[in-house]
């Protein structure tokens, strides 16, 4: 009796909702799809990528070869308007050949060198949180891929305040005024990690820098406090300059820290302009590098950062060919003085970006 | 009680008449302007008030200072790139706004450049 009552009761409330459902239910497919139709319409709306770059190298150096194969992906994937959410690992092996002979062998590693997160804000600020490169110069942070860099070999310096962080960073670029663009990061990492895959340091910092758009200038300077074991700092400039008119790029960084000191400066010169076989030379550019290495007050083998263990001077000089857009062809030439010994290092091998769509691309 | 369910369905039909105007009447350009970044939302709300009269010359003209944007912020650390599509480069552009600090409206204006 009481399900005989109850079901008309029942019944009729769904009828009820049924009528109020009615025209909330064309509201929702139009919902959809102009969401749909934004989608399909727009057709700067990001998409997330999978990118990043594949080296495979041969590092002759004092006579000892070393073949180091790399590949290094790279995930973007934007939500919404604001924010980023971006990763880069890498996976490389280095292999020699025994000093006993037999066939080359070694270790393959992997890393994670970045998983983050960023939300734009504002025109002038950008939240940072995850693992990031730490931003203390610029060679870390804008050149050391290996599509990207000019010399293959690493700066002396690289080691300085480059060591992962775990934390979270505000940073941001704006004009100042049309002649001055301004771009700086602040920085905390929180964790210590000694898992080589993800390492970190705990420490503080940031960097200042300014960019002269009109001269192509960009000046600045970095700064980082360790906060762990002997809490230290470490100072840095760097220095960035492309003439408008002639296809130069020079770059030049130094670094001071209690485990060492040092500076590199590097010119690249693009041979776009030269008179003659004016097809190949506009994919070719020669480079040169200078720079040296002062040990400091803390022995290398206290240092946590990878360092030359003496003082060090090297000098480089490299030819790279864009065989195709994002695949270039390397080789250089380099001597190493430092009194633990002389000695000359020849490299050469391949870079390649590669960047996939991992969405509809949009219309041309 | 049926005076409440009337309220609701007349609610219903008028945001659905509202949603069925809004579909055939906002613009799609401005509608997915927003992609290019929180401030690129200003412009659309501007060029969704004030019909866009995009002349070819203001085209040349954010090209031309899109190039040399382009020219002063990328090539800083590499070679110049191939143009990918519009929706890849949006991605790019987002990161490199990220990584290279590059300013809003260079990022806006390279991102023009990119795409054309």
């Amino acid at each position: 009796m009481g399900f005989v009552l109850l079901y008309p009761r029942r019944k009729t409330a769904f009828a009820h909702r049924q009528g109020i459902a009615l025209p909330w239910a064309p509201a929702l497919i139009l919902l959809l799809s102009i969401a749909a139709y934004s989608q399909t319409a727009d057709s700067e709306k990001p998409i997330p990528i999978l990118t990043g770059n594949a080296g495979a190298f041969s590092f002759v150096s004092g006579g000892h070869n070393l073949i180091d194969t790399q590949i290094n992906p790279v995930l973007l994937v934007p939500l919404g308007d604001r924010w980023l959410i971006e990763s880069r690992a890498n996976f490389e092996g280095q292999f020699q050949r025994p000093a006993d002979g037999g066939p080359y062998g070694g270790p393959v590693t992997k890393h994670v060198d970045y998983a983050q997160v960023d939300y734009i804000a504002n025109p002038y600020v950008t939240v940072t949180a995850g693992r990031f490169l730490t931003p203390f110069g610029i060679f870390n942070e804008r050149l050391y891929p290996v599509w990207i860099r000019a010399l293959q070999p690493d700066p002396l310096i690289l080691g300085i305040g480059t060591t992962s962080s775990d934390g979270l960073m505000f940073r941001g670029g704006f004009s100042v005024n049309s002649a001055v663009n301004l771009n700086y990061t602040a920085y905390i990492s929180a964790t210590s990690i000694g898992i080589g895959s993800v390492d970190s340091e705990r420490h503080v910092g940031g960097r200042l820098g300014f960019f002269f758009p009109g001269a192509r200038l960009e000046v600045g300077g970095s700064w980082q406090r360790t906060l762990q074991d002997v809490r230290k700092n470490a100072f840095g400039f760097h220095m960035g300059w492309q003439p408008p008119k002639v296809p130069l790029n020079l770059r030049a960084e130094f670094a001071r820290s209690v485990y060492g000191s040092g500076y590199w400066i590097e010119g690249l010169y693009r041979l776009g302009q030269m008179p003659f076989w004016q097809k190949q030379m506009r994919h070719a550019e020669v480079v040169g590098r200078a720079q040296q290495f002062f040990t400091g007050q803390v022995a290398w083998y206290n240092s946590p950062w990878s360092l030359p263990w003496a003082n060090t001077r090297e000098a480089d000089f490299g030819v790279n060919y864009f065989l195709h857009d994002g695949l270039k062809a390397v080789a250089s030439y380099g001597r190493q003085f430092s009194p633990l010994g002389n000695f000359n290092q020849w490299t050469y091998g391949i870079a390649y970006r590669f960047a996939i769509p991992l969405g509809p691309t949009g219309a041309r | 009680m049926t005076g409440r369910i009337t309220n609701f369905r007349a609610a219903g039909w008028a945001v659905a008449l509202l949603l069925g105007v809004l579909a055939f009447t906002v613009p799609p350009c401005a509608r997915g302007a927003s992609a290019a970044g929180p401030s690129a939302k200003k412009d659309a709300a501007n060029a969704t008030a004030n019909p866009p009269v995009v002349k070819a010359t203001d085209a040349d003209a954010m090209r031309v200072q899109g190039e040399l944007r382009f020219r002063a912020n990328c090539g800083r650390c590499h070679a110049a790139p191939q143009k990918f599509p519009p929706r890849m480069m949006a991605t790019v552009l987002r990161h490199m706004r990220v990584r290279a600090t590059i300013t809003d409206q260079d990022m806006r204006l390279v991102l023009f450049y990119m795409t054309q």
